[in-house]
């Protein structure tokens, strides 16, 4: 119990989230960048801001901060999520370790446990995995990423082992 | 089903709305509205038909939209009876049955006799109990359940109940933000009216002026608030539940089942913990969501004190462990240190934008007092069944939860705590459709381990040392 929980998900995690983060980060960045080249053209018309003859300094500095951070969350990011990613199911427990700069642990007992699902987006499915959702009378947990055998087997062994143990919320 | 008079309420206030209002074209609106009102009101009433039949509660209602609601009996958990001020003219109450479950679910009926609700209750709860013996389900007869203890709020106590009641907190900020609305009543004229008015005025003393008048205010409506709610309390324990009764106005009938509790909560308001008071909540799962808080208030007011002996005669279960645990001394100065955080950036501001903006500077003591206090509290106690965890956000509150009514454990550890080895703790028991967790921050890991693994059920290892336990990393 002492020890920290050792199964890791699926190394396929890190692609899925990088294509998602690159993808969905799409939405912020491009329209970030287009706002803030106008934004910049558009007030150097008007008086004397402090920045003036800096346009393309301040611009280009702010575009490369901004694709810094977007590549951050795209390539760094998910790597690093994945390595602080463990988990363990035993008879007693669903152990989770987790947390990127906060580290977490989550115990929830087997017996408190209401149900379990799997689930799987788009780009889940491309890579072939399914996250796990378990859900108590208070709460609910996701173990995401596992491959979609391993995600099935685990859904099974949590509803057979609250099987064994149940007793009402 | 003799609904029609529910409605007959809706016409009474509407009307009393209508006469009062008859300047121009106007009442036409009003006049267009209570027709509609009148007409769907009738229309729901003339659809809406309840009863209880072969062990469901099938609710049929709506005009447009119809819906039927069916709930099985044995997940019933709950049937509140709520008397409303107009509701009691007409000799009427609220029936609200609910349910467990993910989507906890609320029937209501709204608008029903006192005796037609009474045997409703019954009839809901016979099967229940009998489902819950066994097979012989018709010689089980429903029997008014005998009051095994009684518990009712003194006036005294409720004078003083109200006195010290820490909502005022909330409304003070409520007629805060309104009060900073009336710019028509806060004008030129006027302020120099009260700069006249108050002798050796300034800035300084109209601000403090305003504050006070605004604190007096506010406490004088959570005063009636509190003794509109609690009036004529009453708790009544039956071998299966604990009934609350309560309420001037509204007359409210809360059942809430043994099985159902999941915790116990006793929270020490600022003003009542000096005198040694405080208010006990029990969290109960598949209660409404939609509630306020969601916990119910199992006492309004009672002395610390009388806290074990209470427990001991309603909820005997919960017997109270000693505390065991409490945060090490390594982390006294960061307790102090973190309610400052926020304000600290704040305080500049403050200092540049305001002219006594230096005034919040005062801010960082009594903070760093609140963080001390905080120090002191946090403290955690293993029982052999029960977890006791005391805990201060600024209300000191007294958190008692059976083991296997605990949701989820979790620790977290941020980098500056890793280097202290320590970590924060949250225990979630369920409430209502969701969680109440109950937190304390910068426990030693070892004892955040020994939490967990007691709540995993396996044995403690002694200070003593059993001999053939062989030592955990840790």
């Amino acid at each position: 119990m002492n020890q920290e929980p050792a199964t890791r998900i699926h190394k396929n995690a890190i692609k899925a989230w990088t294509v998602n983060a690159l993808l969905f980060g799409l939405f912020w960045f491009t329209p970030s960048i287009i706002q803030m080249a106008l934004a910049i053209n558009h007030n150097s018309g008007i008086g004397t801001p402090w920045y003036h003859g800096m346009d393309w300094l301040l611009f280009g500095s702010i575009f490369l901060a901004s694709l810094i951070f977007y590549l951050l969350t795209g390539v760094l990011l998910p790597n690093i999520r994945w390595k602080r990613w463990k988990y363990d199911v035993s008879e007693k427990e669903i152990d989770m370790l987790r947390g990127i700069i906060i580290k977490k642990r989550t115990l929830v007992p087997i017996n408190r446990v209401q149900h379990v699902d799997t689930k799987q987006g788009p780009i889940y499915r491309k890579f072939g995995l399914s996250s796990v959702t378990i859900s108590t009378a208070a709460t609910t947990h996701e173990i995401p990423a596992l491959d979609d055998d391993t995600a099935d087997e685990l859904r099974t062994t949590i509803s057979t082992l609250v099987r064994k143990v149940k007793d009402d919320v | 089903m003799e609904s029609i008079k529910q409605n007959f309420i809706t016409i009474v206030i509407l009307l009393f709305i209508g006469t009062s209002n008859t300047e121009g074209y106007f009442i036409y609106f009003l006049l267009a509205g209570i027709a509609i009102t009148l007409v769907s009101g009738v229309l729901s009433w003339v659809v809406f038909r309840y009863r209880v039949h072969e062990d469901e509660l099938q609710i049929k209602k709506g005009v447009l939209v119809k819906s039927n609601m069916y709930l099985s009996k044995d997940r019933i958990q709950v049937i509140d009876i709520t008397e409303g001020l107009l509701q009691r003219m007409f000799g009427l109450v609220k029936v609200e049955v609910k349910t467990a479950g993910g989507g906890t679910e609320t029937a209501t009926i709204s608008a029903i006799s006192r005796g037609d609700a009474e045997a409703l209750r019954s009839e809901l709860r016979k099967k229940r109990s009998a489902n819950g013996e066994g097979e012989e389900e018709a010689e089980e007869v429903y029997e008014e359940e005998e009051v095994l203890g009684q518990w009712k709020l003194s006036t005294k106590d409720l004078v003083f109940a109200a006195f010290t009641s820490g909502n005022f907190g909330l409304i003070a900020s409520i007629l805060g933000a309104v009060s900073g609305q009336m710019d028509e009543f806060i004008n030129e004229e006027t302020i120099e009216y009260v700069y006249e008015a108050l002798p050796g005025y300034s800035d300084v003393t109209l601000i403090v002026g305003i504050v006070i008048a605004i604190i007096v205010i506010s406490w004088a409506l959570s005063f009636l608030g509190v003794i509109f709610k609690y009036s004529d309390f009453q708790l009544e324990k039956t071998s299966k539940e604990l009934i609350i009764t309560s309420g001037l106005v509204e007359r409210k009938h809360i059942t809430v089942p043994f099985d159902r509790i999941q915790a116990v909560r006793f929270v020490e308001g600022v003003i009542r913990q000096p005198f040694g008071y405080g208010m006990l909540y029990v969290e109960s799962a598949g209660f409404d969501q939609t509630q306020k808080g969601r916990s119910i208030v199992l006492v309004p007011f009672i002395a610390s004190s009388n806290i074990s002996s209470f427990l001991a005669e309603f909820l005997e279960e919960y017997k109270e462990p000693e505390y065991q645990i409490r945060p090490p001394r390594r982390t006294l100065w960061r307790y102090i240190r973190r309610p400052n955080y926020f304000v600290l950036p704040l305080i500049p501001i403050a200092w540049y934008l305001m002219e006594y903006g230096w005034l919040s500077l005062l801010i960082i003591p009594l903070l760093g007092y609140l963080g001390w206090m905080r120090y002191q509290d946090a403290a955690l106690g293993l029982g052999d069944k029960i977890l006791r965890m005391r805990y201060r956000v600024v209300s000191r509150t007294t958190a008692i939860v059976k083991r296997n009514r605990i949701q989820n454990a979790e620790t977290s550890q941020n980098p500056f705590q890793e280097n202290k080895d320590i970590r924060n703790l949250t225990v979630t028991a369920a409430s209502g459709a969701g969680g109440m967790g109950f937190e304390t921050a910068d426990l030693s890991s070892p004892d955040t381990s020994k939490v967990l693994k007691w709540l995993m059920n396996e044995p403690l290892e002694e200070e003593e040392g059993e001999v053939s336990r062989p030592a955990q990393t840790e």
